[in-house]
C-alpha cells in the first residue's frame, strides 16, 4: 500500500469506527428471532444520523481546528499537496471503504449540481427525490426500487451547506454548475441504498 | 677577477630578486584573473543548471498536465460506453440470470461457452461481435457513434488494439473482434476494475502483447447498475502504448538532444523519441530522483540514455492519472525532460575556452611585461651592487651614473660620495702604512746592527728551546757562518756544555717560561772587590762555582743572564740569554785576589811582626837581665814586666783573632742606644783633656738581639777613630733613625777625613795612618767583623763639607717582636 492509501485509510478510520457499530447492532437485531424486524427506514436513518455525525465532527473539529492553527490545510488535491480531504471527499471515501466492506448496505453523496458527473442523481427516483428535498429538507425521501430484478430500499436525505467554506467552494469550483450556494441552501442528498432480501 | 662562489652567489641573488618581482606582478595580476575566471565558469555553470532546470521542470510540468488530460479525455471518452442504458440493461439481465444458476452449473456454462468461442462457433462470434453492443463499440472506435449527450461526434484515436466488455462474471458480452479470450475473472485488470463490485477505473502497466507483437497498456472502466449501486461488467480497451503517447510526447524536441519522454516508476520508458518503448533507464540510480510525487529537476550523475555525463533533469508526475495508476497497480507515470549536458554546457565551455584563453595570453603578457619591468628596477641594483663589490675588494671604480630619478639614483650618488671619502681616506693611510713598514724595517735593522755589535753573544729561544736569534758575536763563538741551519734548531745542540750545566740551564728555561717573571739574578758584573778584598770575610766565598751563573764552554767561562722578550700579539715570549765572556776577567781577579791576599799578609806580618815584636824584644831583654840578676827583689820586677808584656802580646792576639776573652757571647735582646751611650762614655773618658762635644740625635729604634759588650766594642772603636781623627776642637754627630727593616746609625765627625785611596782598606787588618805605637789598625777591624756578624753593613764616606761619616745599618729580625723600651 503506497502513501496516498494509507494516508485515506488513516483519514477514514474515525468515521468507519461508527458506522460499522451501528450496522452491526442492526444486523444483529434483525438476525435474532426473538427480537423485531428492524425496518430499513429505522436501519437507514441511524445510517444516516451516525454518517451527519462523523462528518460535521469532521467538518467542525478537525478541518476547521486544522485550519485555523495553520497546521495543514483541506483541499480537493489533497493527495498530491500534504493537505487532508474535503469534507466531501471525506463522505466519498468513506462511502468508497463502506463498499468494499461487502456488508451490502452503501450510501452516496449526490447532486443535482455536482463538481464530477459521476456525482448526479443515477436513477429517476434520485433526481425526484432531490427535487423534492428542495422543498422539504426535512422529511426525507424513501422508496423502493429495482436493478433487474434485484429490489432496493433507498433513502434520501438532504445536505445543507453547513458553514460558508461549503457554499464559497462550489460557487468557485470551475466545474461547478451552480454559483449561487448560500450557508443552509440544500446542496445535495445522501442516499443510502439497502438490498432487500428475496 | 671573481672567485666563484662568490660570483655564483651574486647570479642566483640577482635571479631571485627578478623572480619575486615576477612572481609578485603574477600574484597581483594572474591571480584575481584566474580566481575572477573560475567564479565566472562556476557561476555561469550553476546558472544554466539552475535556469535549465527550471525550464525543464516547466516543460515536464506542462507535458505532464497535457498528458493528465489526454488520459482523462480518453478515460471519459470511454466511460460514455458504460452509461448505454441498454447496456446495463443487458448486463443486469445477465447478472439476473447467472444468479439463479448454482456454482456447479455457472462454473459448467462457462466452460461451454468459452470452448464455443476459441472454436470460432458462429453463433457465439455472431452474438458477441455483430450484437448491438457490439456495434456501439465499433462505431466509437470509427469516431461515428454520438452519445446521447454529446451530439457532436467523438473524435477516438486509431491507437485502440482492443476493445470489449464482459459481464460480472468476467466472461466477453461484446468485442470489435475476436482476437480476446472468453473469460476474464481472474485476470488483474478485470479485478481491479470490477474491485468486488465497487467498481474502479484501472489504468493499467505497459506490457509487451505477445499476440500484438507490440507493447500495450489497458484502460478498463466497470459498468455500474441502473442504480449505480454495483458494478456489472467491465469495459477493456487496450491501446498501443507509443502510438497513443507519441503523439503528445515525440513532437517536442528543443536543440539537437532536448527531449521529453514518459516513463513509469520502475523507469520503463512508455514513450520516447529516443529510447524505445519497454526498454528501461540505463541507470537504475536515476530513477528514485526523477520519480517523486512533484515536479522538480536535478542535476543527475548520467542522463539515463547511456551517457554517464552529469545531466540536467527536469521531471513531472501525471497526478490525475497517477491516481489511477498507481490505485490499479502501484505504478505512476512520469515525464522526464533531458537535454545532453554536452549541448547544455557548450555556451559556457566556450566561455570558459575563450575567457581560458584570453587568461592565459594575460599572464603570458604579465610575465613579459613583470621580466621587462623586474630588470629596468634590478639592473641598477646590480650595478650598485658590483659597484659596492668593486669597493669592498679595494678596487675603486669610476663614479656610478643612474638616473633612475628615484632612491636607487639617491643611493647610488651616496655611494659615489662613499667611494670618494674612502678613496682619500686610503691613500693617506697606504701613505703611513708605509712609512711604518719602513720604520719597522729600520728598526729591525738596527736593532740587529745594535745586537751584532754588542760584543756579548745573544741568543733568542722560542718555548720549545729551539734557537729563534743569535748575534753576530753568538755565531763568533760558536765559530758558525751564515743562518739557515742555526735558526730553528735545539739550544743546547749548538751550545755545547757539560751536562750538569745544561741541567741547571734548562731548569732555569723553564722556570722562566713556566712563570714568566724575571729570574732574579746577579747583575752581570763582576764581583765587588770590596767583597773579595779582605781574606777573611766569609760571605764572599759562601757561593760554590755551581751555583753562580757561569758556565764553561770550549775552555772559557762565561757569565751569563736570562731575561725575557716580548713577542707580537697572539705569540709566545722568547726567552733571551746573554753571555758575557769573563775568561779573562776571572784570571784577573784570581790574580788580583792573590796579590791582595799576598799584600794583606805582608800588612798582616809585618803588623804582628812590629807589635809584638816590642814586648817580645822586652821579654828578651828581661830574659837577659834575670839570667844575670842574683837579687831575687829584681828578678821579680823583670819578672813581673815579663808577664805585662805577655799579657800585651796576649790582648794584641786576642784582638787580631777578633776573639772577645771573657765575656759572655750570648746574644739578648737589646736598645742599641745603651751600648752606644757607654761607648760614648767610655771614650770621653780616654780622651779627657779633648775639647771634643758630642751631640746626639736617638731616633725610636726595636730591640734587636745582640751581644751587648760586642757592639759596644764595635761602637767604642769607631767612636775612638773618630776621636784621634780630630785634632783639637770638633764635634760628633751620633743619630739612630729606623728606615725600611733598618736600623740606621750615622757617626759623623769634624775630622781630617779619610784620603780616597785609602777609604778601600780601612776595614783591613792593622791598616793604620797613625804613627807606631798610637793604633795597632785592628779598631775597626774588629768593628766589621762585629757589625756582619748582625748580618749588617758598615762603610765609611767621606763628607762632604768635612771629616767623615760612618754608616751601620743593622737590620730587625723579623721573629723578634720585643716591646721597644723607651731609654734615652
Amino acid at each position: 500500500m503506497n502513501r496516498r492509501g494509507s494516508n485515506r485509510y488513516m483519514l477514514t478510520t474515525i468515521f468507519m469506527f461508527g458506522l460499522m457499530t451501528g450496522i452491526n447492532s442492526g444486523l444483529q437485531a434483525s438476525d435474532n428471532q426473538l427480537l423485531p424486524d428492524l425496518s430499513p427506514e429505522k436501519v437507514a436513518d441511524y445510517m444516516h444520523s451516525i454518517i451527519e455525525a462523523d462528518r460535521n465532527i469532521y467538518t467542525t473539529y478537525v478541518v476547521k481546528r486544522m485550519q485555523e492553527q495553520g497546521i495543514v490545510l483541506a483541499r480537493e488535491d489533497w493527495e498530491t499537496k500534504n493537505a487532508i480531504p474535503l469534507p466531501a471527499q471525506f463522505l466519498h471515501l468513506s462511502s468508497k471503504l463502506v463498499a468494499e466492506s461487502g456488508v451490502g448496505i452503501r450510501f452516496r453523496l449526490i447532486s443535482l449540481w455536482p463538481i464530477h458527473r459521476r456525482n448526479g442523481p443515477a436513477t429517476e427516483f434520485e433526481r425526484k427525490g432531490l427535487e423534492s428535498l428542495q422543498h422539504s429538507p426535512e422529511s426525507p425521501q424513501r422508496g423502493i426500487v429495482t436493478s433487474g430484478k434485484k429490489k432496493f430500499f433507498q433513502a434520501i436525505y438532504a445536505d445543507t451547506a453547513i458553514n460558508t467554506a461549503c457554499a464559497s467552494c462550489h460557487n468557485a469550483h470551475p466545474l461547478s454548475p451552480k454559483r449561487d450556494f448560500q450557508v443552509g441552501d440544500l446542496m445535495g442528498g445522501v442516499v443510502i441504498t439497502i438490498p432487500l432480501e428475496q | 677577477m671573481d672567485t666563484p662562489p662568490t660570483s655564483a652567489t651574486a647570479v642566483t641573488r640577482k635571479k631571485g630578486l627578478t623572480k619575486k618581482l615576477v612572481i609578485s606582478m603574477l600574484l597581483v595580476g594572474a591571480l584575481p584573473l584566474l580566481i575572477g575566471l573560475f567564479l565566472a565558469f562556476y557561476q555561469g555553470t550553476q546558472k544554466i543548471q539552475e535556469v535549465n532546470g527550471t525550464s525543464f521542470k516547466a516543460l515536464a510540468s506542462e507535458t505532464a498536465r497535457k498528458l493528465d488530460l489526454v488520459v482523462a479525455d480518453e478515460v471519459s471518452h470511454t466511460s460514455l460506453l458504460t452509461t448505454d442504458v441498454n447496456l446495463i440493461r443487458f448486463l443486469e439481465d445477465q447478472r439476473d440470470g447467472l444468479s439463479t444458476l448454482t456454482s456447479a452449473n455457472l462454473s459448467e456454462v462457462l466452460a461451454q461457452e468459452q470452448t464455443a468461442w476459441e472454436a470460432g462457433d458462429l453463433d457465439s462470434t455472431k452474438r458477441i461481435t455483430q450484437g448491438p453492443i457490439a456495434e456501439n463499440l465499433r462505431k466509437h472506435i470509427e469516431g461515428t457513434y454520438i452519445d446521447p449527450g454529446h451530439p457532436i461526434p467523438i473524435i477516438t484515436r486509431s491507437t485502440t488494439r482492443a476493445l470489449y466488455i464482459t459481464d460480472i462474471a468476467g466472461r466477453i458480452v461484446a468485442s470489435v473482434d475476436t482476437n480476446p479470450s472468453y473469460l476474464h475473472a481472474e485476470e488483474l485488470w478485470w479485478q481491479s476494475a470490477f474491485h468486488k463490485g465497487v467498481g474502479q477505473p484501472f489504468l493499467g502497466p505497459i506490457a509487451f502483447d505477445p499476440q500484438l507483437q507490440t507493447y500495450t497498456f489497458t484502460l478498463a472502466l466497470p459498468i455500474m447498475d441502473s442504480l449505480r449501486y454495483e458494478a456489472i461488467g467491465v469495459l477493456r480497451r487496450v491501446y498501443d502504448t507509443k502510438e497513443f503517447f507519441a503523439p503528445s510526447i515525440d513532437t517536442i524536441r528543443f536543440g539537437e538532444t532536448g527531449h521529453v519522454m514518459l516513463i513509469d516508476s520502475r523507469g520503463v520508458v512508455l514513450s520516447c523519441p529516443i529510447l524505445p518503448t519497454g526498454t528501461s533507464l540505463s541507470d537504475n540510480q536515476l530513477i528514485p530522483l526523477v520519480t517523486p510525487m512533484q515536479a522538480g529537476w536535478t542535476p543527475a550523475p548520467s542522463d539515463g540514455h547511456g551517457g554517464q555525463d552529469t545531466s540536467i533533469i527536469g521531471f513531472a508526475p501525471l497526478t490525475n492519472t497517477n491516481r489511477i495508476t498507481e490505485a490499479s497497480n502501484g505504478l505512476g507515470w512520469h515525464m522526464f525532460v533531458w537535454q545532453s549536458s554536452e549541448e547544455l554546457f557548450a555556451p559556457i565551455q566556450q566561455f570558459f575556452r575563450w575567457t581560458a584563453g584570453f587568461g592565459l595570453l594575460g599572464v603570458g603578457l604579465l610575465v613579459t611585461l613583470g621580466y621587462l619591468a623586474a630588470h629596468r628596477i634590478t639592473s641598477p641594483i646590480r650595478q650598485l651592487q658590483e659597484a659596492a663589490r668593486r669597493i669592498g675588494r679595494g678596487e675603486f671604480q669610476e663614479p656610478l651614473t643612474i638616473s633612475t630619478g628615484d632612491e636607487i639614483e639617491e643611493l647610488a650618488e651616496e655611494i659615489n660620495r662613499m667611494n670618494k671619502q674612502l678613496a682619500s681616506q686610503f691613500a693617506g693611510l697606504e701613505s703611513q702604512v708605509q712609512l711604518k713598514t719602513e720604520e719597522v724595517k729600520y728598526l729591525q735593522e738596527s736593532t740587529s746592527q745594535i745586537l751584532d755589535s754588542v760584543p756579548d753573544p745573544v741568543f733568542m729561544i722560542t718555548k720549545n728551546n729551539t734557537i729563534e736569534y743569535l748575534n753576530q758575536a753568538s755565531k763568533e763563538i760558536l765559530e758558525l757562518s751564515g743562518n739557515g741551519s742555526i735558526i730553528g734548531s735545539p739550544l743546547f745542540q749548538i751550545l755545547k756544555v757539560d751536562p750538569k750545566t745544561q741541567n741547571k740551564l734548562e731548569g732555569e728555561i723553564h722556570t722562566i717560561q713556566t712563570t714568566s717573571l724575571q729570574l732574579d739574578v746577579p747583575p752581570l758584573s763582576t764581583p765587588a772587590i770590596s767583597e773579595l778584598r779582605d781574606p777573611l770575610a766569609q760571605s764572599g766565598w759562601d757561593q760554590s762555582v755551581g751555583t753562580r751563573p757561569e758556565l764553561r764552554m770550549r775552555h772559557r767561562t762565561y757569565r751569563y743572564r736570562w731575561f725575557t722578550v716580548e713577542a707580537g700579539p697572539g705569540k709566545e715570549a722568547f726567552v733571551g740569554l746573554v753571555l758575557r765572556d769573563t775568561t779573562e776577567e776571572s784570571a784577573l781577579q784570581d790574580r788580583l785576589i792573590q796579590g791582595e791576599k799576598l799584600a794583606s799578609l805582608g800588612v798582616l806580618s809585618s803588623g804582628i811582626g812590629h807589635e809584638l815584636n816590642n814586648p817580645l824584644v822586652g821579654v828578651i831583654g828581661l830574659g837577659e837581665a834575670i839570667q844575670d840578676e842574683e837579687d831575687i827583689s829584681n828578678m821579680k820586677g823583670y819578672a813581673k814586666d815579663i808577664v805585662q808584656h805577655g799579657k800585651r802580646m796576649a790582648s794584641i792576639i786576642r784582638d787580631f783573632t777578633g776573639q772577645m776573652t771573657s765575656q759572655s757571647s750570648e746574644k739578648v735582646p737589646i736598645d742599641i742606644h745603651a751600648p752606644l751611650t757607654r761607648a760614648m762614655n767610655v771614650v770621653q773618658a780616654q780622651f779627657p783633656n779633648s775639647a771634643i762635644t758630642m751631640h746626639k740625635e736617638f731616633g725610636s729604634v726595636p730591640l734587636v738581639r745582640a751581644n751587648p759588650y760586642e757592639i759596644e766594642q764595635a761602637f767604642t772603636n769607631i767612636l775612638t777613630n773618630a776621636f784621634q781623627a780630630i785634632q783639637g776642637t770638633g764635634t760628633i754627630d751620633i743619630t739612630t733613625a729606623l728606615n725600611e727593616g733598618h736600623i740606621d746609625i750615622r757617626i759623623a765627625d769634624s775630622g781630617s777625613g779619610i784620603a780616597p785611596t785609602h777609604l778601600p782598606k780601612v776595614f783591613d787588618p792593622f791598616f793604620t795612618t797613625k804613627s807606631q805605637g798610637e793604633g795597632s789598625g785592628l779598631g775597626l777591624t774588629v768593628a766589621y767583623r762585629i757589625v756582619k756578624k748582625l748580618r749588617g753593613h758598615i762603610r765609611l764616606e767621606d763628607n762632604a763639607r768635612q771629616g767623615t761619616v760612618c754608616h751601620i745599618t743593622i737590620p730587625i729580625p723579623g721573629e723578634v717582636s720585643i716591646p721597644r723600651k723607651e731609654d734615652e
